[in-house]
């Protein structure tokens, strides 16, 4: 069967009946197989592609494309497996990469393995590679789902910190990791309990979106030393004091300078009345509606994720910063403490209203 | 479903047999034709089977052939084996007037069958079975290595390819050269 005695149309409905992992094969067949795929209407498939993650989690790195609703695994990337021997060997970017396709979840997936001495090189390679093979407008992020090994610096490559639950985090192994990481895009985490407290420098209070359920009762005090875009907090308490030290900080510019949102929820009531007070909120005409405060998320999981932007505050009470007249929206309801900062002086916001 | 016997001309066939239809008898006459391959083995196919080729539809849609003058001119398809165009017209017979499912899973397991099946498919335009085919052609290299892709789809490594292009370029050189000195003798 020869593939090239085909017709175009007909190679390329044979294409449009693969999968990414597939044509990453076929682009180490030939160049004129790569010719191929590239002239195909493939090209409009890798257009659709606008992520790329690299999760590591248990020793490997999956390697998908997130699309609507589900992850398509492209490849893996682990250390070298001397039980088995069915490697053959692929020249990615100038360098010669063992490999295996593995059958694991009804799916073939191609694996590309490294030394233990090799590992940031082979990764460098394939990254290398997907920038030729997607081009440079796809995101690439990294997801660590564990603590064991760093996040490497690659070439555009924005890190992650997805975590599940963990009863006990060794913070001296979390922070080390942490200090070994590029500055992070985006923390997601639940913290049950902690071996030690967290550094007030820690690098992870400078992660632009943080996410974050907190059962340990003193990280919330912690995020006072967030230095990121968007912060989202469940926590067990959450004290006045820290809510209104954390918003005077704010108002004469000491902290927060790149914050754009904070959100805490805490699993008691909050003193309302208490914290605007004490914050010296101004108040809105009660008679004109409020402007709804909506950003950009950060970061968002394309595939299961569909909101694009964050939740609206709509808030009668808003505070000034001291030192540029910016305007921050705060709304405290349902147990829910929201601070939203505009892009606008407080002239500029009261404007809207008019 | 389909009747076949051996012709000897594509202009008088002799009578094929036709093999015993559905149950459920149409209420209209259902006008048929006939179609042969390369082994001369004429086909009995209805006007609605042969609707999944857009080809053989275009054709005969504006023909308005009586019964007689179809079974008098069968069309040929002298570029399909006589076992493969049986294929299609048995795909076309067991799919006539029905949607088609979502994978045919009776589609020819050995390579060359299906590399002749997709390029009859495709020249008669039979779009859903060329999906099949297409998909059970991607199916083949499913888990395989590089090497093994190129071995399955007889695909030319990259010296190859250089050569064979040296190759052609040689040759159109030779052919150029050839018809200046041909112009040039003409000339004298």
């Amino acid at each position: 069967m020869k593939l090239f005695k085909y017709p175009y149309l007909v190679q390329n409905e044979i294409l449009n009946n693969t999968e990414f992992s597939d044509l990453l094969m076929f682009s180490f067949v030939s160049k004129r197989m790569k010719k191929l795929i590239e002239s195909s209407s493939q090209m409009q498939r890798f257009g659709n592609v606008k992520t790329i993650r690299y999760d590591h989690r248990n020793g490997r790195t999956f390697v998908c494309i997130p699309f609507h609703h589900y992850h398509d695994h492209m490849l893996q990337i682990a250390e070298l497996d001397d039980t088995q021997n069915d490697y053959f060997q692929l020249n990615v970017s100038e360098k010669m990469i063992n490999f295996r396709i593995v059958y694991e979840d009804n799916k073939y997936c191609p694996v590309a393995y490294y030394q233990p001495n090799e590992c940031e090189s082979v990764l460098n390679s394939v990254h290398d590679y997907f920038h030729i093979f997607f081009g440079n407008s796809v995101e690439y992020y990294w997801f660590a789902h564990d603590y064991t090994k760093p996040i490497p610096q690659l070439q555009n490559l924005s890190a992650c910190i997805d975590m599940p639950t963990e009863q006990w985090l060794d913070m001296q192994r979390f922070e080390h990791f942490i200090s070994l990481c590029p500055i992070l895009k985006f923390i997601d985490i639940d913290i049950l309990n902690v071996t030690a407290h967290m550094s007030p420098d820690s690098k992870f209070f400078q992660a632009e979106h943080i996410k974050m359920l907190l059962f340990e009762p003193t990280l919330p005090a912690n995020l006072l030393n967030f230095q990121g875009r968007q912060a989202f907090v469940d926590c067990m308490r959450c004290s006045s004091r820290e809510l209104i030290e954390f918003v005077n900080k704010w108002k004469s510019g000491e902290a927060f300078d790149k914050l754009e949102l904070m959100k805490i929820k805490s699993f008691r009531d909050l003193a309302q009345n208490e914290i605007l007070e004490a914050i010296e909120a101004k108040y809105f005409d009660s008679a004109k509606e409020p402007p709804a405060h909506i950003l950009p998320k950060v970061y968002r999981d394309i595939a299961f994720d569909e909101q694009p932007n964050t939740d609206p505050i709509t808030s009668y009470t808003y505070v000034v910063r001291e030192t540029d007249s910016r305007v921050a929206s705060v709304l405290i309801h349902d147990k829910t403490f929201n601070f939203g900062v505009w892009d606008k002086t407080e002239d500029e916001f009261l404007r809207i209203m008019e | 479903m389909s009747s076949t016997e051996q012709g000897t001309s594509s202009a008088a066939p002799a009578e094929p047999t036709t093999a015993p239809e559905s149950a459920a008898a149409p209420e209209v006459p259902e006008s048929f034709y006939y179609v042969h391959g390369k082994d001369k083995v004429v086909h009995k196919v209805s006007a609605g089977a042969l609707q999944h080729s857009a080809l053989i539809h275009g054709m005969i849609s504006n023909l308005g052939y009586t019964e007689e003058q179809a079974k008098a001119n069968p069309f040929p398809f002298e570029n399909i084996d006589g076992d493969i165009l049986q294929m299609v017209v048995d795909w076309c017979n067991q799919h006539k007037g029905k949607p088609t499912p979502p994978e045919d899973t009776n589609l020819p397991k050995q390579k060359e069958k299906l590399f002749d099946l997709v390029l009859a498919v495709n020249y008669l335009e039979i779009k859903e079975l060329l999906t099949y085919c297409c998909k059970q052609v991607a199916m083949m290299v499913k888990g395989k290595s590089p090497e093994e892709i190129r071995e399955i789809w007889m695909i030319p490594t990259d010296a190859e390819d250089e050569a064979a292009e040296k190759e052609a370029k040689k040759r159109a050189g030779k052919e150029a050269a050839g018809e200046t000195a041909a112009a040039a003798g003409d000339a004298k």
